[in-house]
């Protein structure tokens, strides 16, 4: 019956009279509107540009996998960080490098050893550790749990502990992940072609955490499959170009590996021009199975490793924590006793795998927490650059706006406060008192503002599609941004409405109503 | 109804102190119809102001109703006008484009609890507008109506409230004579049928006849106070 618009005037009766006002001389409004219509599509435009960036960052970040954190079985470096809030210093690191290499470096020959004084120390050497020796069935050190297990590979990490991640706040996906070097065999026509490769069990999540990747034909291996243990298979690309031959479809095609056949529904080759498919990388010279499968094949129960995806990226110093805490209680590690499993993020791994001397690289990662928060703010800022100038511009624009619609509706409510000094003497003489006259006066300020910013709203929408459209900015308009733009304009009405509202009520009610 | 004992009021001007009011006092009875009569200067148009609350003396004592409100803050001062007293004023002062009825629902708009909901508002505007005879005038802008029309839209909204007393400066100023003494008559009228306190400036002594009491004012003191039987209206002569 009644339009929202009449029961917002019937709300307040100071409202009723600032839209009487309003419509009493539409085009002096209508210009004065003008200046709030066109800074609050600015400022919506700006927050749109602003928005958009942040979000093409957040897509980028995630795109290099900056958010992903892995979560290795075993451990080779001393809990050093976290007791008592203490940091890992130059000495700690020093220990922990030592550990591996202490353990790795054979016993020194004593006095009365055959070995004494000959100066070739013997290498302990185990047959299945030669590296031209082809093997058709997992190396001991892949055979996880086992006793010969290599640094590393300890048995700690199990399925239960996926499934309790995947319940942690802040985490977005869990892959598990079991890993082994393994030789495919294809029957081709033209005989048999042979590649040996890597050879990783995962989890179906895996496709969403890498995101940079992309399926060539196929698809990925489904829950069902992962469930059933299905002998399915998913190639890289470099797999599949060296067994298929450039150009041909493996998918449907069957392929064997530990005398097993593998069914192929998909191949995965890299999206991203930064990252190539090359023969002897981890991702795409490599076969992809469900890890159920890996498990049942090999006959084994643990994973060696866990990768997870923070939701947010500036949240992987925090999921990395929660992790660990996690991990510890559900592992029973006492607080003196270390960790039985490393979280590598990708900003550390950027780091120690990044040409640095071992030592330096251990001590920051163990000293600087919010390591890939810095990683992320490079990379952020390089693109805020960008979008800066822009957003600068607007703002000006926005100010200025702002600023003449500001005094335009100081204008036209001091000119209505004159106008009409001798009503506001009659309204004091039936009862008003100071307050009622204020908020008349200002709901008048507001109310033409806020109409104003309406108007500047939907500028503001066109605009920053423009801007998307033919600038080719990342825009984003939030229903936020929406919301703020119209409060600053009800702001500015408040603003520069106030002191003509106050003078108008201050007014006394003789002269106001001598006033002619 | 009204008492005022020493009634002083200066105005500053520049360096000169203007002494509009040099102690007045007098009482008025509810129920009585006083017309204050002078020339310009006097003082009549200070004292109305100070007996509606407008202003504040600067000596002496204003009780209205047995309530001193010669010393009450502007915003209590505000409640006084907008429940006690009624205004009429010179130039009709209502608002353009804005319909009769809407002109009379202002007082209503400042009540002691907020406004009065809108439908009240209108009910008691219309029976406002009744009472002075212009049912069929609601809808009509001030610029549709006669000079005698305006004016009584300007009672029926000095009335909606339902004050105690009932302020006219100079009501009759801008009217020709026939319709003059047809406002005078409606005042009358509402004195008779509702025993409110009329107090009505002028400066015409046929207009004065209308009241039960004159007050002569000359330069800021009363000089003469008389009650005498008043004109009166056939309607209110009806009434009585």
């Amino acid at each position: 019956m009644a339009s929202p618009l009449q029961r917002l005037r019937a709300l307040h009766p100071s409202i009723d009279i600032g839209f009487k006002a309003l419509t009493r001389n539409r085009l002096q409004t209508g210009l004065t509107m003008l200046g709030i219509t066109v800074g609050v599509a600015t400022v919506l435009a700006m927050m749109a540009v602003g928005a958009g960036a942040q979000q093409s960052i957040e897509q980028q970040v995630r795109a290099a996998g900056l958010n992903q954190l892995t979560i290795k079985a075993g451990n080779w470096k001393p809990k050093t960080e976290d007791v008592g809030g203490a940091v890992a210093h130059q000495g700690d690191a020093d220990d922990t490098m030592r550990l591996p290499v202490d353990e790795l470096m054979p016993e020194v020959p004593e006095a009365g050893d055959p070995f004494y004084g000959v100066d070739v120390l013997p290498i302990r050497f185990h047959p299945e550790d030669d590296p031209m020796e082809k093997h058709d069935h997992p190396l001991a050190w892949q055979r996880l749990g086992d006793l010969e297990a290599g640094l590393g590979a300890s048995a700690t990490l199990s399925f239960d502990d996926a499934e309790a991640i995947r319940e942690l706040e802040g985490v977005q996906y869990v892959a598990c992940g079991v890993h082994g070097n393994a030789r495919v065999h294809y029957a081709a026509p033209s005989g048999e072609k042979r590649w040996f490769t890597r050879m990783h069990g995962t989890d179906l999540h895996l496709l969403d955490i890498k995101r940079t990747w992309t399926l060539r034909t196929g698809r990925f291996f489904t829950e069902d499959e992962q469930e059933e243990k299905a002998q399915v298979m998913v190639l890289g690309s470099v797999v599949a170009e060296k067994v298929f031959g450039v150009g041909v479809d493996p998918v449907g095609q069957e392929i064997a590996m530990w005398n097993q056949n593998f069914r192929i529904v998909g191949v995965v080759t890299s999206a991203s021009w930064v990252v190539r498919p090359a023969a002897g990388d981890d991702e795409f010279d490599a076969v992809y199975m469900p890890y159920t499968t890996t498990h049942r094949l090999l006959n084994l129960t643990k994973l060696n490793d866990i990768t997870v995806t923070a939701a947010s990226t500036g949240e992987v110093s925090v999921v990395a924590k929660r992790l660990e805490a996690l991990l510890r209680q559900r592992h029973g590690i006492t607080v003196e006793k270390p960790d039985d499993f490393t979280i590598v993020t990708e900003a550390t791994r950027a780091i120690t795998t990044g040409g640095l001397p071992p030592n330096v690289a251990a001590a920051i990662a163990g000293n600087v927490k919010e390591l890939e928060r810095v990683t992320l703010e490079q990379l952020a800022g390089t693109l805020e650059r960008a979008s800066g100038t822009m957003r600068w511009l607007l703002a000006a624009v926005a100010a200025v706006s702002l600023l003449v619609g500001g005094i335009g509706i100081m204008n036209i409510t001091l000119l209505s406060v004159t106008e009409r000094t001798k009503e506001i003497g009659l309204r004091m003489a039936v009862g008003a008192r100071g307050r009622d006259v204020t908020r008349q006066f200002l709901t008048e300020a507001v109310a033409i503002s806020l109409a104003g910013g309406a108007v500047g709203v939907v500028l503001g929408l066109l605009a920053s599609y423009l801007i998307s459209s033919m600038l080719h900015w990342a825009t984003l308009v939030s229903p936020s941004a929406v919301l703020v733009a119209f409060g600053v304009s009800a702001a500015v009405g408040v603003l520069f409405g106030w002191y003509p509202a106050r003078r108008a009520a201050e007014l006394d009610p003789i002269d106001a109503l001598r006033h002619e | 109804m009204i008492g005022v004992r020493s009634l002083e009021k200066e105005y500053h001007v520049g360096d000169h102190v203007v002494r509009a009011l040099r102690g007045v006092t007098l009482d008025i009875a509810a129920g009585e119809f006083v017309t204050v009569v002078g020339p310009s200067g006097s003082g009549k148009s200070t004292f109305m102001h100070i007996l509606g609350c407008l202003d504040r003396p600067s000596k002496g004592q204003y009780l209205l109703g047995g309530r001193d409100v010669s010393t009450l803050p502007p915003d209590e001062l505000a409640r006084v006008r907008n429940e006690t007293i009624g205004f009429v004023f010179q130039g009709f002062n209502l608002l353009a484009r804005t319909t009769a009825l809407e002109n009379v629902e202002l007082p209503l708009l400042y009540t002691r609890k907020g406004a009065v909901k809108a439908a009240e508002r209108r009910d008691r505007a219309r029976r406002a507008l009744a009472a002075v005879g212009l049912t069929d005038r609601e809808e009509h802008h001030p610029n549709q109506l006669s000079g005698g029309q305006q004016q009584r839209v300007a009672i029926a909204r000095a009335l909606v409230n339902e004050p105690s007393l009932l302020l006219a400066d100079e009501p009759t100023g801008n009217l020709d004579t026939t319709t003059s003494h047809e406002v005078m008559e409606v005042f009358a009228q509402l004195r008779a049928e509702r025993g409110i306190t009329i107090v009505v400036i002028t400066h015409e002594r046929d207009i004065a006849a209308w009241g039960t009491r004159t007050i002569d004012f000359k330069d800021g003191v009363v000089v003469q106070d008389q009650q005498h039987q008043p004109t009166m209206g056939s309607r209110a002569a009806a009434a009585v």
